[in-house]
């Protein structure tokens, strides 16, 4: 979008509102209905059996046993399912894919993968059937740990791809000229950083149910953000028109982008119930959701800037390796995303940055809010505390110096519009009063001595739209009906962030009606218009884009309709409230059940509006102060008050937008401070596949959190200027607990999660 | 092998057949109908599956159906004092955001229920410690603390 464009100004009358969102009504009297809720007659339970080796051929697999067993239907293998090379993350338009999964393969690649599916009469039966089940494997040298895994010689895990395990070739940016920037550094730092592989954990373990009909059409209900997706690759595999595939998504229980690949057991689900003729639903464990499951791409990152003694920084080197698990998945996105994104946040003219995705022996990593981006940022953000530690200036000085502006060339290589980073990161300054935190007296309080208070900031930018790596495209369907209410029909999943709420906020104020005249269709890919799906903070900035264009011409043509009834010109009338009227005679005017009821030998008219939206990509902004409480006798780290101030354009639904950015934090601080999926370095297994030994952040480890959002800098790009919301807190919050723990205690920790066993071993270490 | 189990569910009495192994959660789940209590984890560490069994909080996973024996047992589907009516919980859920996803939201809504029966002006401390069982994964239960003393001031306003 052209930055010229001029952002529509009005009196809006619905939009920055928090309406009342319809879909939590069904959610707190429990009539909401989720897949996993979904019983057909007949319907068959599926189960997966998966290997107990991280790397290994299938000499042999016999399901003879499992077969004969009682209540048991069906019993795949590799041998039995289509053998059809298909990508993990099926995204259309993007160049950044790999094709390397195969339904069932006779190749194990990492523990816990499928490699069998039961269906049977009943969840138990299906179960115990899979301990019938008999493989004879041949064990392959297997490698955990990314460094291993690019060796010369390791072993390699997939004969697809450019080889040496990795996923695509290394990702390559420069900008300016690096060598001339470093001589030109009064000083240079230097570091290693590293991430853990943290799990999204959504409440809902996947699920899907599978349902064939007589026509040989597949109905298929699942918990995913990108139907889409689902049904165009399931038809690519199956061999099926995309007439006999349709995918339905209600109500779902979280996703935070890791429910947007192509999973094992749905194609497995779609495949039993194919064979039985029955109806099948495969429902993960909770276990499941994490072997099975997708996580963050751990991380291992080297930095190296040069600075000027007046803290401008003149040059950036940079190497990340992002461990993609046992497939590619989004490892190509996350690596272009997250090593892109590392030219930008804080200004410098001579960048060289070099990213790579390595496949490891390990459970398969995906997208998770925040995209490759949490990762860089988290290093570039704590290196920038320690260059104003090294120059002894405030960090918020050195900070607001350095940070992108207006003109200066995004990451999508396009100019930032606006002030946003700078405005939040000053407006934080302001009302937190920083100078005087930041000049505070640090002596510890003397009746708790060992507890050490510090204060960190974190800095951010994220793209609503996943733009330039995906050419996106935001569709939307609006109808009037003869009533005068309204229908939006929507591919948009509604992960639970109210975003069908935001996007018939927006329908119903460009057309001009009432917000509960507004209702919305979502989730049925025979009924909704095509859907990217939803990710990459984009619904409300794309899909709302899509829906203000729609509603527009709709309300052009009611406009046209009342006009001929009133007897007057189109552009002597206006719409508002659902009442049309004169506007040089307000009184004469009708209601817009009555301009497209029928009347008069009128009959009633079928008007509908089609939006197509194909947008670039917007930034939005953060700036997170965080104070937190280290206890230097058991290493706990506390963050105890977060001051997160977003930038995220025109608020289309300020409550809905808020608990964005506090369940972000949550997620964020449970990164920093105690989530790691942990894989057993010696066998692949994992360690910790279950809610009590993942440890995530509860409602007694939560902070105070004041949340300010700014319409610091609306985008012309989304409606009246929105921008995305949904990732830019887990993105700040991580740097932010970094550097107030070394404000607490004054060391500097370069990785996550940083577990009080760490804190209390560098603390011996400093000899404190 | 199958027993006869009777038990009131939301205020009416059900008898059903069900296996000794069964649990209460896939009981009120499959056997029941009632879909809104939610599984999570199947093994009692998310709360998504609290109920209240005779006033008390369990989670539906851990306990056999036939323990329900006799018992009273209410469900989030219990929870409106009528139809088109709300329980002031659901309704402070809705005002303030509580709930995204939702998946946690009945077990947490039946554990605010049982927290406002015995404490009906909690502190947030309180709220915070009543909660420490469920698990929510999108709001950083900011907002539930929110809605929990907005619900907890009505009900103290609303009591003659």
């Amino acid at each position: 979008m052209n930055m010229t464009t001029p952002i529509e100004q009005r009196e809006f009358r619905i939009v920055g509102k928090s309406v009342k969102r319809d879909d939590v009504l069904e959610k707190v009297t429990g009539e909401a209905q989720y897949t996993g809720d979904i019983k057909l007659p007949g319907m068959l339970h599926g189960k997966i059996k998966r290997a107990a080796i991280a790397h290994a051929r299938i000499k042999a697999i016999d399901v003879s046993k499992a077969l004969a067993y009682p209540g048991v239907k069906a019993v795949l293998t590799h041998e039995t399912v289509p053998r059809v090379l298909h990508y993990g993350s099926p995204h259309p338009r993007s160049a950044s894919c790999t094709r390397d999964q195969y339904i069932l393969d006779d190749k194990v690649r990492f523990w816990g993968e499928g490699i069998a599916a039961v269906a049977a009469i009943s969840e138990e039966i299906a179960d115990e059937a899979l301990d019938l089940i008999e493989v004879e494997y041949e064990a392959l040298p297997a490698v955990f740990e990314p460094e291993d895994a690019a060796q010369p010689g390791a072993p390699l895990i997939h004969d697809v791809g450019p080889g040496g395990n990795l996923v695509l070739d290394p990702v390559r940016v420069s900008r300016g000229d690096i060598d001339k920037g470093f001589a030109e550094a009064d000083f240079v730092l230097e570091g290693t950083f590293s991430g853990g592989r943290p799990h999204p954990a959504y409440m809902e373990p996947n699920v899907c149910i599978a349902d064939w009909d007589g026509s040989n059409k597949l109905t298929f209900w699942t918990s995913t953000q990108t139907s889409f997706m689902v049904r165009g690759i399931l038809a690519e595999v199956l061999g099926l028109p995309l007439t006999k595939v349709r995918v339905l998504v209600d109500h779902m229980g979280g996703g935070f982008g890791a429910k947007q690949d192509l999973f094992q057991h749905e194609f497995l689900c779609a495949l039993l119930a194919k064979e039985t003729r029955r109806p099948v639903k495969m429902e993960f464990t909770r276990h499941e959701t994490f072997v099975a499951g997708r996580s963050r791409h751990p991380c291992r990152i080297w930095l190296k800037q040069g600075f000027k003694n007046d803290g401008t920084l003149v040059a950036r080197d940079m190497k990340l390796v992002y461990d993609s698990g046992a497939y590619g998945s989004h490892g190509p996105g996350v690596t272009i995303v997250g090593t892109t994104a590392a030219t930008s946040l804080y200004r410098c003219e001579n960048v060289r940055l070099e990213g790579r995705c390595v496949y490891t022996n390990t459970p398969i990593n995906g997208a998770f809010r925040g995209y490759g981006v949490v990762q860089s940022y988290y290093a570039l953000d704590i290196q920038m505390d320690e260059a104003a530690e090294r120059l002894g200036m405030d960090p918020a000085d050195l900070k607001l110096k350095n940070v992108v502006r207006a003109g200066d060339i995004a990451p999508s290589g396009h100019p930032i519009i606006g002030h946003g980073l700078e405005i939040c990161l000053q407006h934080g300054v302001d009302v937190l009063d920083w100078k005087a935190l930041w000049n505070r007296d640090r002596t510890p309080d003397p009746k708790r001595p060992h507890i050490r208070k510090g204060w960190g900031i974190g800095c951010e930018m994220h793209g609503s739209s996943a733009y330039p790596g995906i050419k996106e495209q935001g569709n939307a369907t609006v109808k009037i009906n003869e009533d005068g209410t309204v229908t939006l029909l929507t591919g948009a999943a509604g992960l639970g962030t109210g975003a069908h709420t935001a996007l018939a906020q927006i329908v119903a104020e460009e057309l001009g009606v009432r917000f509960e005249d507004v209702g919305v269709i979502h989730g049925d890919t025979d009924v909704v218009p095509w859907d990217i799906g939803a990710f990459a903070s984009h619904t409300t900035y794309l899909v709302g884009t899509a829906a203000k264009m729609a509603a527009g011409k709709v309300r052009a043509a009611v406009l046209e309709r009342a006009a001929m009834k009133l007897q007057v010109s189109s552009d002597e009338i206006d719409l508002c409230d659902g009442k049309v009227f004169v506007t040089a005679e307000p009184d004469r005017s009708m209601t817009v059940s009555e301009a497209m009821g029928p009347s008069r030998g009128i009959p009633a008219a079928n008007i509908v509006g089609n939006g197509t939206y194909e947008p670039t990509k917007s930034y939005s902004f953060a700036a997170h102060f965080t104070e937190v409480d280290v206890d230097t006798e058991t290493g706990i780290v506390e963050v105890k008050r977060v001051v997160p101030v977003h930038d995220v354009g025109r608020v289309i639904h300020p409550i809905a937008a808020q608990g964005q950015i506090e369940g972000g934090i949550q997620q964020g601080i449970g990164h920093t401070l105690t989530e790691d999926y942990l894989i057993d370095k010696k066998t692949g297994r994992s360690l910790n596949a279950g809610l009590v030994d993942y440890k995530m952040p509860l409602s007694m480890d939560m902070p105070d959190i004041e949340t300010i959002i700014l319409e610091a800098a609306p985008d012309p790009g989304g409606p009246w200027g929105a921008k995305g919301v949904g990732e830019d807190p887990i993105i700040a919050i991580g740097p932010s607990i970094a550097n107030a723990i070394h404000d607490a205690i004054g060391i500097r920790f370069h990785h996550y999660p940083i577990t009080p066993e760490d804190v209390l071993k560098a603390l011996r270490e400093k000899g404190a | 092998m199958k027993r006869m189990v009777e038990f009131i569910v939301n205020g009416e009495a059900r008898e059903m057949a069900v296996d000794g192994c069964r649990s209460l959660l896939d009981a009120l789940r499959d056997d029941v109908g009632l879909t809104g209590t939610k599984k999570g984890c199947d093994v009692g560490d998310c709360g998504a599956c609290t109920v209240l069994v005779d006033g008390e909080p369990v989670n539906a996973c851990l306990m056999l159906a036939v323990e329900a024996e006799g018992r009273s047992v209410e469900t989030v589907e219990g929870l409106q004092p009528g139809v088109d009516r709300l329980h002031p919980l659901q309704d402070a859920f809705m005002r303030h955001g509580a709930s995204q996803c939702g998946f946690c939201t009945p077990g947490i809504l039946m554990m605010a229920k049982k927290l406002l029966d015995d404490n009906p002006s909690p502190t947030d401390e309180e709220i915070r410690f009543g909660l420490s069982g469920n698990i929510c994964r999108c709001t950083g239960y900011t907002k539930i603390f929110d809605a929990i003393k907005s619900a907890a001031r009505e009900m103290e306003a609303a009591r003659p």
